[in-house]
């Protein structure tokens, strides 16, 4: 009873314009004031370790910081190019290369937004040009988008991992076969709706190129190499006897990765594209400035205004989001305290739900959820309270996180908190309700996407099982 | 929609420069940190044993000062699809009622950081559970606690005698990580009564942004808006 | 759950409630207390760090948000260096000799060494020895040499390390698995049902049996609530709670048996010392007892060495 007290007042406040944030923390030391002893010592010290007690969430500042990298950098406008080289000779093929662009720099950041600006902002515009409605384009810009937090990696996966302790690495090669069906759906359901409506096609501008193209692009698409390599391992060749070339491990964590991600796309984008840093062209199309002719930029692009604006930029979208996730940790300290997860979890076994039915109620629940939350602070919550029934219920952890993965995908792209609608109106300059109405047709794929993905587990499984064996729960 | 924020005298525009280049340099550090400690574990076999500490408690440092720069140019994201449908004034009403309850949230927040920091600085803690009632004068310093790894810098060694009874920190006690905690609320509930001014006297609509990301897309929102 | 009028005991630990010897305890404690105090006291047991971790929860303590814990002993050492003691390496010979020292009059003492720092340790809880594992066979000493470690962020472990000629890396006890797996970091040290639990022998070439240190937990309250508590309260709880001491602690080495067992079965390669082997690994890490002597006590440590002789 006082638990739903609790959410009514936390969706009241929502509604009357409170900051998300602040709507979950309010509610929860009201409601553990009211109800418990805990002091409000305790809110400041959970406050305080909502960052410093959870180091998995530290991939976040990292990755954001990455994407900021890149999209200032110059590696998406690349990437598109590679793209339209690849597919754009196909009926409906700009739209189709704007989403193979999405999954490429999805491979590359962890957060959809992120995805949609930096291949929307230069997208959209160029399919209005060939003669794509505006809506056609913001509603596949906005679908594809969402495959920022499927394809790793992927915040909401870190989120998910640092929530119930499975390992971010099994995430992340879960992510991977998922984020490429669902790209693949869209990329069909596309070319089907282009061949109907006789949508245009570009023009196949030949083998050339695609290599030209994939050249330019490289220094962008060897960061998933890095990424990945850098966390599963590697092939390396040694010298001194043994088989000559043999499997070297990993450099870093996945938190790490993120970080090693970070100072990569910074060193390409400052010392390789130079789209931006000391080393930019100093007028408007003018050609970057090469290294040799001034290596002081070596140490001043450290410095530079553009790096710090960009390393701003991070920081600032990592504040407001950690924010959220350190309040939402408030209301599970709550949830916790009074012990919500345990009689939800009783009264449901209780009630004899196997697995099917179970899942049906996760996918409304995080559905319904979606529509009001931000995903990292609703998975924040939900995580804990379904995890411990999954379990019991004999669903792989793994494959619930690419569930929830996914409902948070829909939550994007559905009104009213939807940040993949919010950017992409932005983008687009459109009214919400427009981009709604235009991600529509798209949205029913997913809707689909999210059912196979629900009842057939081997596709989020199977990946990280081939590779790192199947999880054991042991605890 | 709020446009973007720009401070006003050269006091303003000094602390906005200060608080965007301590956010800025904050993430920087964490990141080359844990870049530096990947690069001496993997090539040279080695590692700064207290990195991970630090990078943890600048990555606290950045979120918690941030938030109330957040407040300040109206960064917060909020759900405005039911406030965007209701005529001027009715909004503004719940704008200030919103900025109300921000306002509780920052001064229990204020209670509870002080209350949580100042044992660790031999001060005493406030009294009462919702609203601070006196000074608990009777309850026990915590100011020998040090954190895990953090080297004391010789620097900060009068601590030993200010708070800590002269007795030797081997570590970097836990008061100073802590201190965000004060400095940020107070920032906060500061920040949060400016922004419900704003409101008052109508510059601002409200205290949350529904488009994240703003800044960085108008530029192309404005190439794309000719219809 | 607890009823109106009954004193409530928070009791806050990391590990789950059935398979750890930790969890374990806290369960039969809670049990037992909620049994025999029914209507004046209630436990409620707050498993796997869903409340704190052990690092949050002595503040908590101190805060008095919550009433019981059990974190590892090292986490004492930031509060009383003494507590270095049980992370020397090779300081006691078994689990026998680490029991009987606690038992002892200066193993009573310690209890109460942070009284004036508001806590008061009310008993010891064993894990058990700890061994080293890693992605190659650890035979001599030399084979841990230049290999990169996991390990506690403590003082006394990262110099244990240095003593081995490895690297000691400091890592989030959540990263481990992963970064065991991929090679990030070679090898780790911890107990037989740690090493079962959290399945690091699946991701290890092996696990030697060096017994080289200990992992136990301290079961410790706040000095306020303590005094908060009418007497005979006060009393059948702490009677209670020896009584479970005792019963768990006689039952840790089966516990530690199994898992080595389990280990075994599920393929995991466990290598055995010979004594020679392992006085080789004894006096490349001994030296590391002086580095610390001053903030232990050598009476402390000539105390612990006598039980050594008898077990
Ligand atoms: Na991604
Ligand atoms: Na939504």
């Amino acid at each position: 009873m006082e638990v739903l007290l609790l959410f009514v007042m936390i969706v009241g406040l929502l509604l009357i314009g409170v900051p998300i944030a602040v709507a979950l923390g309010f509610a929860s030391i009201f409601f553990q004031l009211a109800f418990s002893e805990t002091s409000l010592a305790s809110v400041a010290q959970s406050l305080y370790l909502a960052m410093a007690g959870h180091y998995t969430l530290l991939a976040i500042p990292f990755f954001v910081l990455a994407s900021s990298f890149m999209s200032t950098g110059g590696v998406a406008k690349r990437i598109i190019r590679f793209a339209i080289a690849c597919v754009g000779h196909l009926q409906g093929g700009l739209a189709i290369a704007g989403v193979l662009a999405c999954m490429m720099f999805a491979a590359l950041s962890g957060s959809s937004p992120a995805t949609v600006v930096a291949i929307g902002s230069i997208v959209i515009a160029a399919m209005r040009k060939v003669g794509y409605t505006k809506d056609f384009a913001a509603g596949v810009i906005c679908n594809a988008g969402t495959l920022g937090i499927l394809i790793p990696p992927s915040i909401v996966m870190v989120v998910y991992a640092s929530a119930t302790d499975v390992s971010v690495g099994r995430m992340f090669l879960a992510g991977v076969f998922p984020g490429l069906l669902a790209g693949v759906m869209l990329m069909v359901t596309i070319y089907v709706i282009a061949r109907i409506k006789n949508m245009p096609k570009g023009e196949w501008l030949g083998w050339g190129e695609v290599y030209a193209s994939f050249r330019d692009a490289i220094w962008g698409l060897l960061l998933i190499v890095i990424i990945m390599g850098g966390i599963y391992g590697h092939p390396w060749i040694r010298f001194d006897g043994g088989s000559f070339v043999y499997w070297k491990g990993g450099a870093f964590t996945p938190t790490e990765a993120a970080a090693v991600a970070a100072v990569y796309a910074f060193f390409v984008a400052s010392f390789i594209y130079r789209d931006m840093g000391p080393l930019a062209a100093t007028k408007e199309g003018g050609r970057p400035i090469p290294l040799y002719r001034k290596p002081l930029a070596i140490i001043t692009a450290f410095f530079h205004k553009d790096t710090q604006a960009t390393l701003f930029e991070g920081a600032r979208l990592t504040i407001t989001l950690m924010f959220i996730i350190a309040n939402a940790l408030l209301l599970k300290h709550v949830l916790t305290d009074e012990q919500i997860p345990q009689s939800i979890a009783n009264s449901m076994l209780s009630a004899g739900f196997g697995p099917v039915m179970f899942l049906v109620i996760v996918n409304v629940i995080l559905l319904i959820g979606g529509q009001f939350m931000e995903p990292s602070g609703l998975i924040v919550i939900v995580a804990p309270l379904v995890f411990p029934i999954a379990i019991q219920l004999g669903i792989d952890p793994i494959h619930l996180g690419i569930i929830m993965v996914v409902n948070m995908e829909i939550g994007m792209i559905t009104p009213p908190v939807g940040l993949n609608l919010f950017v992409t109106s932005g983008v687009a300059g459109m009214p919400i309700m427009r981009v709604v109405k235009a991600a529509l047709p798209f949205l029913a794929v997913l809707f689909v996407f999210l059912i196979m993905i629900t009842y057939i587990p081997i596709i989020s499984t199977f990946l990280p099982n081939a590779i790192m064996g199947p999880e054991i729960m042991t605890n | 929609m709020s446009g973007k924020y720009t401070p006003k005298g050269p006091i303003g525009r000094a602390v906005h420069g200060f608080e965007e280049t301590a956010i800025a340099v904050m993430l920087g550090l964490m990141t080359m940190l844990t870049f530096v400690n990947v690069i001496l574990r993997y090539v040279f076999n080695s590692s700064l044993i207290w990195s991970l500490e630090v990078v943890l408690v600048l990555f606290t440092w950045l979120v918690l000062f941030g938030v109330s720069y957040a407040f300040k140019v109206t960064a917060h994201l909020g759900v405005d699809a039911i406030t965007n449908m209701l005529p001027r004034k009715p909004r503004k009403v719940l704008a200030l009622i919103s900025g109300g309850v921000c306002i509780v949230y920052a001064l229990l927040i204020c209670k509870g950081a002080w209350d949580q920091w100042a044992p660790f600085a031999d001060l005493p803690p406030t009294t009462g559970h919702w609203f601070p009632t006196g000074l608990d004068t009777t309850s026990r310093g915590r100011s020998f606690f040090e954190t895990d790894q953090i080297p004391m810098p010789d620097w900060l060694r009068f601590l030993e005698d200010w708070i800590n009874y002269g007795e030797h920190y081997s570590k970097m006690p836990r008061v100073i990580p802590y201190t965000i905690l004060p400095i940020a609320a107070a920032l906060i509930l500061f920040r949060i009564c400016q922004a419900v001014l704003r409101v008052w006297k109508d510059q601002d609509e409200s205290l949350i942004v529904s488009h994240e990301a703003e800044d960085a897309i108008e530029d192309v929102a404005a190439m794309n808006r000719g219809d | 759950s607890c009823e109106d009028g009954e004193m409530v005991i928070k009791f806050s630990h990391v590990t789950n409630t059935d398979k750890h010897p930790k969890g374990i305890a806290a369960s039969l404690l809670q049990q037992r207390v909620n049994d025999e105090m029914n209507g004046k006291a209630c436990m409620e047991v707050f498993p796997n760090s869903t409340l704190y971790t052990d690092e949050q929860v002595i503040e908590a303590m101190l805060r008095g948000d919550v009433q019981l814990a059990a974190p590892s002993l090292s986490l004492f050492e930031s509060i009383t260096k003494a507590y270095r003691l049980f992370d020397l390496p090779f300081m006691f010979k078994n689990i026998d000799a680490v029991d009987a020292f606690q038992a002892s009059d200066t193993g009573q003492e310690m209890l109460d060494m942070m009284q004036r720092r508001g806590l008061q340790g009310l008993g010891f809880w064993h894990n058990g020895m700890k061994q080293f594992s890693a992605n190659k066979p650890l035979i001599e000493p030399a084979d841990a040499n230049g290999l990169k470690f996991r390990v506690q962020p403590s003082d006394v472990l990262v110099a244990q390390m240095n003593a081995l000629g490895a690297s000691p890396q400091p890592m989030a006890f959540s990263e481990v698995y992963g970064a065991l797996q991929t090679g990030v970091v070679d090898g780790q040290e911890n107990t037989w049902s740690n090493i079962y639990g959290q399945k690091f022998f699946e991701v290890q070439d092996g696990i030697t049996e060096t017994n080289h240190g200990v992992l136990d937990y301290l079961v410790v309250a706040s000095v306020d609530w303590l005094d908060s508590l009418d007497a005979d309260t006060r009393d059948q709880f702490l009677t209670i709670l020896d009584e479970v001491t005792t019963e768990r602690n006689a039952d840790v080495g089966k516990v530690d048996l199994e898992a080595r067992q389990a280990i075994q079965d599920a393929g995991g390669e466990i290598r055995e010392l010979t004594d020679a082997q392992r006085q080789d690994w004894v006096d490349v890490m001994k030296p590391v007892w002086s580095q610390f002597e001053e903030e232990v006590g050598a009476e402390n440590i000539a105390a612990a060495q006598e039980f050594n002789a008898q077990n």
